[in-house]
């Protein structure tokens, strides 16, 4: 019974899969275009990459940070006893 | 391991121009390729070329490790600074400013001074470990 459960889920699923790899859809490609036209008059950078990652998406940067300062707070508790 | 002059000398002498490479690449990092996280890193590795060639004295002589610590704990106060400094326009969190080069361009800054600090203490630490195992 279990594996009938199983199957039928793992079947379900690899069909879900397929659909999704056999129908193709257009890539959505209307924030491409507004950042390479927008971006550096928006943002004032020259370089795009930086506009998208300190402009557009700040928020996500300073996710980062959190998880370098994470990472470094690790080091300490873990290593940084003696010193 | 032996300390060869080759490598005090070349140490020496390459250090300082990691050093400004890392702050070019921070500070022009909104018009040519770069920005706050590879200077972060650049400048993070001059400091551990000191560290590994001259010794971690010379390192805490020029940079004292409570400094970079709080270096790295100042880069994310002043970021969260800047975000919540958007509100006082009316605008949302993180909104710029600055005339829109301006925020870019301190953010970049912020973020090289944190990530050089961040990766410079895990490396410090880290080597300390390895020695005192050894």
């Amino acid at each position: 019974m279990n594996r009938v459960f199983y199957g039928t889920v793992l079947l379900l699923f690899s069909f879900l899969l397929l659909v999704s790899l056999v129908v193709e859809r257009e890539p959505i490609e209307q924030s491409k275009g507004y950042v390479l036209e927008q971006g550096t008059q928006e943002t004032g950078a020259v370089n795009l990459v930086t506009a998208l990652y300190l402009a557009y998406r700040a928020y996500d940067t300073l996710g980062e940070t959190i998880v370098l300062i994470g990472a470094v707070t690790g080091v300490l508790v873990l290593v940084g006893k003696h010193t | 391991m032996k300390k060869t002059n080759i490598l005090d000398v070349v140490s020496r002498k390459l250090s300082p121009f990691i050093l400004l490479f890392g702050i070019y690449l921070v500070t022009f990092g909104h018009i040519s390729p770069g920005g706050g996280f590879q200077g972060g890193v650049a400048l993070a590795s001059g400091l551990l070329l000191i560290l590994l060639a001259q010794g971690p004295a010379v390192l805490v002589q020029y940079f004292p490790l409570g400094r970079i610590a709080k270096a790295e704990v100042a880069g994310y106060g002043l970021f969260l600074l800047a975000g919540l400094a958007g509100f006082l326009l009316g605008a949302g969190f993180l909104s710029p400013l600055f005339p829109p080069p301006g925020t870019i361009f301190i953010l970049n800054i912020v973020i090289g001074a944190k990530v050089g600090a961040g990766i410079t203490l895990i490396c410090w630490y880290l080597f300390h470990e390895m020695e005192e195992q050894e």
